[in-house]
Protein backbone atom coordinates (compact mmCIF):
# COMPACT_ATOMS: atom_id res chain seq x y z
CA UNK A 1 0.00 0.00 0.00
CA UNK A 2 2.84 2.38 0.90
CA UNK A 3 4.47 1.53 -2.43
CA UNK A 4 1.20 2.52 -4.12
CA UNK A 5 1.27 5.95 -2.45
CA UNK A 6 4.91 6.49 -3.48
CA UNK A 7 3.98 5.50 -7.02
CA UNK A 8 1.28 8.18 -7.09
CA UNK A 9 3.52 10.83 -5.54
CA UNK A 10 6.27 9.96 -8.02
CA UNK A 11 3.82 10.21 -10.95
CA UNK A 12 2.64 13.61 -9.67
CA UNK A 13 6.24 14.90 -9.43
CA UNK A 14 6.98 13.67 -12.98
CA UNK A 15 3.76 15.29 -14.21
CA UNK A 16 4.58 18.66 -12.67
CA UNK A 17 8.21 18.49 -13.83
CA UNK A 18 6.91 17.99 -17.34
CA UNK A 19 4.52 20.92 -17.11
CA UNK A 20 7.23 23.11 -15.64
CA UNK A 21 9.68 22.10 -18.37
CA UNK A 22 7.06 22.72 -21.05
CA UNK A 23 6.39 26.17 -19.65
CA UNK A 24 10.09 26.98 -19.70
CA UNK A 25 10.71 25.79 -23.27
CA UNK A 26 10.44 29.23 -24.93
CA UNK A 27 12.73 30.86 -22.44
CA UNK A 28 15.63 28.74 -23.72
CA UNK A 29 15.69 30.69 -26.95
CA UNK A 30 14.49 34.18 -26.06
CA UNK A 31 15.51 36.72 -23.51
CA UNK A 32 13.92 35.68 -20.21
CA UNK A 33 11.03 37.90 -19.25
CA UNK A 34 11.28 39.87 -16.11
CA UNK A 35 9.34 38.06 -13.41
CA UNK A 36 6.12 39.79 -12.53
CA UNK A 37 5.79 40.30 -8.79
CA UNK A 38 2.89 38.43 -7.23
CA UNK A 39 -0.12 40.69 -6.95
CA UNK A 40 -3.40 39.91 -5.26
CA UNK A 41 -6.11 40.42 -7.90
CA UNK A 42 -9.28 39.19 -6.25
CA UNK A 43 -11.20 36.71 -4.19
CA UNK A 44 -13.75 34.15 -5.34
CA UNK A 45 -16.26 32.42 -3.11
CA UNK A 46 -17.57 29.11 -4.39
CA UNK A 47 -20.23 26.55 -3.57
CA UNK A 48 -19.92 22.94 -4.66
CA UNK A 49 -23.32 22.48 -6.28
CA UNK A 50 -22.45 18.88 -7.14
CA UNK A 51 -23.12 18.07 -3.49
CA UNK A 52 -26.78 18.99 -4.01
CA UNK A 53 -27.07 15.98 -6.31
CA UNK A 54 -26.62 13.74 -3.25
CA UNK A 55 -30.38 13.46 -2.85
CA UNK A 56 -30.38 11.44 -6.08
CA UNK A 57 -27.02 9.66 -6.09
CA UNK A 58 -26.31 9.28 -2.37
CA UNK A 59 -29.62 9.79 -0.59
CA UNK A 60 -28.11 8.57 2.67
CA UNK A 61 -25.70 11.53 2.71
CA UNK A 62 -26.31 15.19 3.48
CA UNK A 63 -23.30 17.39 2.80
CA UNK A 64 -22.18 20.81 1.70
CA UNK A 65 -18.89 22.31 0.64
CA UNK A 66 -17.60 25.81 -0.07
CA UNK A 67 -14.34 27.39 -1.14
CA UNK A 68 -12.33 30.59 -1.25
CA UNK A 69 -9.73 31.19 -3.89
CA UNK A 70 -7.20 34.00 -3.75
CA UNK A 71 -6.15 35.18 -7.18
CA UNK A 72 -2.45 36.00 -7.58
CA UNK A 73 -1.64 37.39 -11.07
CA UNK A 74 -4.43 35.25 -12.59
CA UNK A 75 -1.83 32.50 -12.55
CA UNK A 76 -1.65 31.16 -9.04
CA UNK A 77 -4.68 30.70 -6.79
CA UNK A 78 -4.45 29.96 -3.12
CA UNK A 79 -7.36 27.65 -2.27
CA UNK A 80 -9.22 26.99 0.97
CA UNK A 81 -12.09 24.50 0.86
CA UNK A 82 -14.22 23.31 3.75
CA UNK A 83 -17.34 21.26 4.19
CA UNK A 84 -19.60 19.15 6.35
CA UNK A 85 -20.99 15.69 5.77
CA UNK A 86 -23.37 13.39 7.61
CA UNK A 87 -24.69 9.97 6.77
CA UNK A 88 -27.75 8.39 8.25
CA UNK A 89 -28.78 4.90 7.27
CA UNK A 90 -31.70 3.19 8.96
CA UNK A 91 -32.23 -0.28 7.56
CA UNK A 92 -33.80 -3.52 8.74
CA UNK A 93 -30.41 -5.09 9.50
CA UNK A 94 -28.48 -2.06 10.83
CA UNK A 95 -28.49 1.63 11.71
CA UNK A 96 -25.37 3.55 10.75
CA UNK A 97 -24.46 7.19 11.32
CA UNK A 98 -21.41 9.26 10.48
CA UNK A 99 -20.80 12.95 11.00
CA UNK A 100 -17.77 15.11 10.33
CA UNK A 101 -16.10 18.10 8.79
CA UNK A 102 -13.27 18.49 6.34
CA UNK A 103 -10.81 21.17 5.37
CA UNK A 104 -8.52 21.44 2.35
CA UNK A 105 -5.65 23.77 1.69
CA UNK A 106 -3.85 24.05 -1.62
CA UNK A 107 -3.08 25.84 -4.80
CA UNK A 108 -4.27 26.02 -8.42
CA UNK A 109 -2.05 26.86 -11.36
CA UNK A 110 -3.64 28.53 -14.42
CA UNK A 111 -2.12 27.39 -17.71
CA UNK A 112 -4.10 29.94 -19.78
CA UNK A 113 -2.39 33.04 -21.07
CA UNK A 114 -4.86 34.32 -23.65
CA UNK A 115 -7.97 34.58 -21.44
CA UNK A 116 -6.40 35.09 -18.03
CA UNK A 117 -9.63 35.77 -16.13
CA UNK A 118 -10.77 32.23 -16.99
CA UNK A 119 -9.02 29.14 -15.72
CA UNK A 120 -7.78 25.91 -17.16
CA UNK A 121 -5.23 24.21 -15.04
CA UNK A 122 -4.17 21.91 -12.33
CA UNK A 123 -4.39 21.98 -8.57
CA UNK A 124 -2.92 20.40 -5.49
CA UNK A 125 -4.63 20.05 -2.12
CA UNK A 126 -3.89 18.64 1.28
CA UNK A 127 -7.09 17.49 2.98
CA UNK A 128 -7.99 16.73 6.57
CA UNK A 129 -11.25 15.30 7.91
CA UNK A 130 -12.41 14.93 11.47
CA UNK A 131 -15.34 12.60 11.87
CA UNK A 132 -17.00 10.00 14.06
CA UNK A 133 -19.21 7.05 13.19
CA UNK A 134 -21.19 4.39 14.99
CA UNK A 135 -23.59 1.54 14.25
CA UNK A 136 -26.51 0.00 16.11
CA UNK A 137 -28.65 -3.10 15.68
CA UNK A 138 -26.17 -4.68 13.29
CA UNK A 139 -27.55 -8.12 12.46
CA UNK A 140 -25.33 -10.77 10.94
CA UNK A 141 -27.17 -13.70 9.39
CA UNK A 142 -25.72 -17.04 8.39
CA UNK A 143 -27.04 -20.48 7.48
CA UNK A 144 -25.40 -22.13 10.50
CA UNK A 145 -24.74 -19.56 13.19
CA UNK A 146 -27.69 -18.13 15.13
CA UNK A 147 -28.61 -14.55 14.31
CA UNK A 148 -26.02 -12.24 15.86
CA UNK A 149 -26.88 -8.65 16.73
CA UNK A 150 -24.37 -6.12 17.96
CA UNK A 151 -23.68 -2.39 18.28
CA UNK A 152 -20.45 -0.55 17.61
CA UNK A 153 -19.77 2.46 19.82
CA UNK A 154 -18.89 5.82 18.31
CA UNK A 155 -15.28 6.09 17.16
CA UNK A 156 -13.55 9.32 16.14
CA UNK A 157 -10.77 9.71 13.59
CA UNK A 158 -8.63 12.26 11.80
CA UNK A 159 -7.83 11.43 8.20
CA UNK A 160 -5.32 13.13 5.90
CA UNK A 161 -5.12 12.87 2.14
CA UNK A 162 -3.54 14.49 -0.90
CA UNK A 163 -5.39 15.62 -4.01
CA UNK A 164 -4.43 16.39 -7.60
CA UNK A 165 -7.06 18.03 -9.78
CA UNK A 166 -7.52 19.18 -13.32
CA UNK A 167 -10.30 21.65 -14.05
CA UNK A 168 -11.79 24.65 -15.80
CA UNK A 169 -13.56 27.81 -14.64
CA UNK A 170 -15.28 30.21 -16.97
CA UNK A 171 -17.00 33.52 -16.33
CA UNK A 172 -20.51 33.01 -17.65
CA UNK A 173 -22.09 36.13 -16.16
CA UNK A 174 -20.34 39.15 -14.76
CA UNK A 175 -18.44 37.98 -11.68
CA UNK A 176 -20.17 34.59 -11.76
CA UNK A 177 -18.07 31.59 -12.72
CA UNK A 178 -18.86 27.98 -13.38
CA UNK A 179 -16.24 25.35 -13.01
CA UNK A 180 -15.53 21.61 -12.99
CA UNK A 181 -12.62 19.66 -11.79
CA UNK A 182 -11.69 16.00 -11.90
CA UNK A 183 -9.84 14.90 -8.79
CA UNK A 184 -7.60 12.05 -7.71
CA UNK A 185 -7.43 11.67 -3.91
CA UNK A 186 -4.71 9.62 -2.27
CA UNK A 187 -5.04 8.59 1.36
CA UNK A 188 -2.06 9.51 3.56
CA UNK A 189 -2.99 8.51 7.10
CA UNK A 190 -5.74 7.94 9.65
CA UNK A 191 -9.31 6.70 9.62
CA UNK A 192 -8.61 3.20 8.31
CA UNK A 193 -9.70 1.23 11.33
CA UNK A 194 -9.98 -2.26 9.85
CA UNK A 195 -12.24 -3.44 12.65
CA UNK A 196 -14.87 -0.83 11.72
CA UNK A 197 -14.17 0.83 8.39
CA UNK A 198 -15.83 4.22 7.84
CA UNK A 199 -18.32 4.05 5.01
CA UNK A 200 -17.56 7.50 3.59
CA UNK A 201 -14.86 9.84 4.91
CA UNK A 202 -16.06 13.47 4.62
CA UNK A 203 -14.30 15.13 1.68
CA UNK A 204 -12.30 12.01 0.80
CA UNK A 205 -14.89 9.39 -0.13
CA UNK A 206 -15.04 5.65 0.37
CA UNK A 207 -13.24 4.78 3.57
CA UNK A 208 -11.91 1.42 2.40
CA UNK A 209 -10.09 2.87 -0.61
CA UNK A 210 -6.54 4.21 -0.73
CA UNK A 211 -7.33 6.14 -3.91
CA UNK A 212 -10.67 7.79 -4.65
CA UNK A 213 -11.72 9.64 -7.77
CA UNK A 214 -14.13 12.53 -7.76
CA UNK A 215 -15.67 15.36 -9.73
CA UNK A 216 -16.49 18.78 -8.32
CA UNK A 217 -19.01 21.07 -9.90
CA UNK A 218 -18.71 24.59 -8.54
CA UNK A 219 -20.39 27.97 -8.91
CA UNK A 220 -18.19 30.92 -7.89
CA UNK A 221 -18.85 34.54 -7.21
CA UNK A 222 -15.96 36.90 -7.64
CA UNK A 223 -16.03 39.71 -5.11
CA UNK A 224 -15.79 42.74 -7.41
CA UNK A 225 -13.25 44.90 -5.72
CA UNK A 226 -10.53 46.64 -7.74
CA UNK A 227 -11.79 45.02 -10.94
CA UNK A 228 -12.00 46.92 -14.24
CA UNK B 1 -12.57 28.42 -28.37
CA UNK B 2 -12.58 30.10 -24.97
CA UNK B 3 -12.97 28.52 -21.57
CA UNK B 4 -16.49 29.92 -21.56
CA UNK B 5 -17.26 27.85 -24.65
CA UNK B 6 -15.67 24.81 -23.05
CA UNK B 7 -17.66 25.38 -19.88
CA UNK B 8 -20.88 25.73 -21.84
CA UNK B 9 -20.07 22.67 -23.92
CA UNK B 10 -19.16 20.68 -20.86
CA UNK B 11 -22.29 21.98 -19.18
CA UNK B 12 -24.39 20.40 -21.91
CA UNK B 13 -22.40 17.19 -21.63
CA UNK B 14 -22.76 17.20 -17.87
CA UNK B 15 -26.54 17.68 -18.08
CA UNK B 16 -26.78 14.71 -20.45
CA UNK B 17 -24.61 12.65 -18.12
CA UNK B 18 -26.78 13.61 -15.14
CA UNK B 19 -29.95 12.67 -17.01
CA UNK B 20 -28.49 9.30 -18.00
CA UNK B 21 -27.29 8.70 -14.45
CA UNK B 22 -30.69 9.66 -12.99
CA UNK B 23 -32.32 7.25 -15.42
CA UNK B 24 -29.85 4.51 -14.47
CA UNK B 25 -30.26 5.03 -10.74
CA UNK B 26 -34.01 5.30 -10.90
CA UNK B 27 -34.03 1.86 -12.55
CA UNK B 28 -31.84 0.28 -9.87
CA UNK B 29 -33.60 -1.66 -7.13
CA UNK B 30 -32.94 -1.68 -3.42
CA UNK B 31 -31.47 -5.20 -3.50
CA UNK B 32 -27.94 -6.16 -2.62
CA UNK B 33 -25.98 -7.09 -5.74
CA UNK B 34 -22.58 -7.57 -4.11
CA UNK B 35 -20.82 -10.63 -2.74
CA UNK B 36 -21.55 -10.81 0.99
CA UNK B 37 -20.28 -14.29 1.94
CA UNK B 38 -17.12 -14.44 4.02
CA UNK B 39 -16.43 -18.17 4.08
CA UNK B 40 -13.43 -20.17 5.18
CA UNK B 41 -12.37 -22.87 2.74
CA UNK B 42 -11.48 -25.99 4.72
CA UNK B 43 -9.63 -28.58 2.68
CA UNK B 44 -9.78 -32.15 4.00
CA UNK B 45 -6.88 -34.38 2.98
CA UNK B 46 -6.82 -38.00 4.14
CA UNK B 47 -3.39 -39.63 3.92
CA UNK B 48 -3.81 -42.31 6.56
CA UNK B 49 -4.38 -45.66 4.80
CA UNK B 50 -6.57 -47.00 7.62
CA UNK B 51 -8.89 -44.00 7.42
CA UNK B 52 -9.02 -44.34 3.65
CA UNK B 53 -9.92 -48.00 3.97
CA UNK B 54 -12.88 -47.32 6.24
CA UNK B 55 -13.91 -44.38 4.01
CA UNK B 56 -13.58 -41.91 6.86
CA UNK B 57 -14.10 -38.84 4.72
CA UNK B 58 -17.22 -40.15 2.96
CA UNK B 59 -19.19 -39.98 6.19
CA UNK B 60 -17.51 -36.91 7.62
CA UNK B 61 -19.51 -34.03 9.10
CA UNK B 62 -18.55 -30.71 10.60
CA UNK B 63 -20.51 -28.79 13.22
CA UNK B 64 -20.19 -26.34 16.04
CA UNK B 65 -21.95 -26.40 19.40
CA UNK B 66 -23.80 -23.21 18.51
CA UNK B 67 -25.00 -24.45 15.14
CA UNK B 68 -28.49 -25.75 14.63
CA UNK B 69 -27.28 -28.10 11.89
CA UNK B 70 -24.10 -29.60 10.48
CA UNK B 71 -22.25 -29.72 7.17
CA UNK B 72 -21.94 -33.15 5.58
CA UNK B 73 -18.97 -33.73 3.33
CA UNK B 74 -19.87 -34.50 -0.24
CA UNK B 75 -17.30 -35.76 -2.69
CA UNK B 76 -18.98 -34.43 -5.80
CA UNK B 77 -17.72 -31.05 -6.97
CA UNK B 78 -16.21 -30.21 -3.60
CA UNK B 79 -12.46 -30.43 -4.35
CA UNK B 80 -12.13 -32.08 -0.92
CA UNK B 81 -13.36 -28.87 0.68
CA UNK B 82 -16.15 -27.56 2.81
CA UNK B 83 -16.99 -23.90 3.36
CA UNK B 84 -18.35 -22.19 6.45
CA UNK B 85 -18.38 -18.84 8.18
CA UNK B 86 -16.32 -18.28 11.31
CA UNK B 87 -18.12 -17.22 14.46
CA UNK B 88 -19.55 -13.69 14.11
CA UNK B 89 -20.14 -13.36 17.88
CA UNK B 90 -16.77 -14.42 19.27
CA UNK B 91 -13.06 -14.21 18.48
CA UNK B 92 -12.81 -18.00 18.76
CA UNK B 93 -14.51 -20.52 16.51
CA UNK B 94 -14.81 -24.11 17.68
CA UNK B 95 -15.37 -26.66 14.94
CA UNK B 96 -15.97 -30.35 15.62
CA UNK B 97 -15.16 -32.95 12.98
CA UNK B 98 -16.96 -36.22 13.23
CA UNK B 99 -17.44 -39.33 11.10
CA UNK B 100 -19.92 -42.17 11.56
CA UNK B 101 -17.23 -44.79 10.92
CA UNK B 102 -15.07 -43.82 13.94
CA UNK B 103 -15.73 -43.46 17.64
CA UNK B 104 -13.89 -40.23 18.45
CA UNK B 105 -14.24 -36.66 17.23
CA UNK B 106 -11.64 -34.02 16.56
CA UNK B 107 -11.98 -30.39 17.54
CA UNK B 108 -10.32 -27.35 15.97
CA UNK B 109 -10.15 -23.97 17.67
CA UNK B 110 -9.60 -21.03 15.34
CA UNK B 111 -8.52 -17.79 17.00
CA UNK B 112 -9.29 -14.73 14.93
CA UNK B 113 -10.15 -11.03 14.80
CA UNK B 114 -13.50 -9.81 13.51
CA UNK B 115 -13.83 -6.70 11.36
CA UNK B 116 -17.22 -5.17 10.66
CA UNK B 117 -17.53 -3.54 7.25
CA UNK B 118 -20.52 -1.70 5.79
CA UNK B 119 -20.09 -2.73 2.15
CA UNK B 120 -23.08 -0.83 0.77
CA UNK B 121 -26.34 0.65 2.04
CA UNK B 122 -28.27 -2.19 0.36
CA UNK B 123 -26.03 -5.07 1.51
CA UNK B 124 -25.35 -3.79 5.02
CA UNK B 125 -22.58 -5.15 7.20
CA UNK B 126 -20.36 -8.17 6.63
CA UNK B 127 -17.82 -9.62 9.04
CA UNK B 128 -14.29 -10.08 7.73
CA UNK B 129 -11.95 -12.32 9.71
CA UNK B 130 -8.25 -12.42 10.27
CA UNK B 131 -7.10 -15.79 11.62
CA UNK B 132 -4.27 -15.45 14.13
CA UNK B 133 -3.69 -19.05 15.12
CA UNK B 134 -5.36 -22.39 15.70
CA UNK B 135 -5.24 -25.43 17.96
CA UNK B 136 -6.61 -28.92 17.44
CA UNK B 137 -7.02 -32.34 18.98
CA UNK B 138 -5.11 -35.19 17.32
CA UNK B 139 -7.40 -38.21 17.40
CA UNK B 140 -7.39 -38.51 13.62
CA UNK B 141 -5.98 -35.14 12.60
CA UNK B 142 -2.30 -35.25 11.77
CA UNK B 143 -1.74 -31.54 11.09
CA UNK B 144 -3.55 -28.32 10.19
CA UNK B 145 -2.09 -25.48 8.10
CA UNK B 146 -3.33 -21.94 7.57
CA UNK B 147 -2.87 -21.19 3.86
CA UNK B 148 -4.62 -17.81 3.81
CA UNK B 149 -5.60 -16.12 7.05
CA UNK B 150 -7.73 -13.35 5.49
CA UNK B 151 -11.41 -14.24 5.23
CA UNK B 152 -13.39 -11.51 3.50
CA UNK B 153 -15.62 -10.88 0.50
CA UNK B 154 -12.45 -10.38 -1.56
CA UNK B 155 -10.10 -12.93 0.00
CA UNK B 156 -10.72 -16.65 0.31
CA UNK B 157 -9.46 -17.74 3.68
CA UNK B 158 -8.09 -21.25 3.44
CA UNK B 159 -6.96 -23.97 5.87
CA UNK B 160 -5.82 -27.50 5.13
CA UNK B 161 -6.49 -30.41 7.49
CA UNK B 162 -4.41 -33.55 7.04
CA UNK B 163 -5.70 -36.82 8.54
Amino acid sequence: MRMGIFKYIFSIIIFFSFIHAYGQEDSLYVQPEEKEPLKFLGLKFGVNVGRFADFQFKPERFSYEGSFDFNLNNKYFGIIEAGYSEIDLEKDTYNYSLEGTFFKLGMDYNMLKKYPSDFLGIGLRLGRANFSHSAENVSIEDDHWPLFTTSIDSRTYNTYWFEVSFGVKGELLKNVYLGWSAIVKVHISGGKDESFLPYDIPGFGKGGNTVNLGVNYYIYYQIPFDRK
Amino acid sequence: MTIRDIVKMKNTGYCILVLVAIHFFSCSDDKCNLETDTLLKTELLVQDQNLNQIKYIDSLSVYSDEWTDSIHYSKEGSNNSIFFMLSPNSDTTQIIITSTVVELNDTIFLYHKRNFVLISPECGFVVNFNIDSLANTRNYIDSVFIRNNEVSTNENGHIQIYF
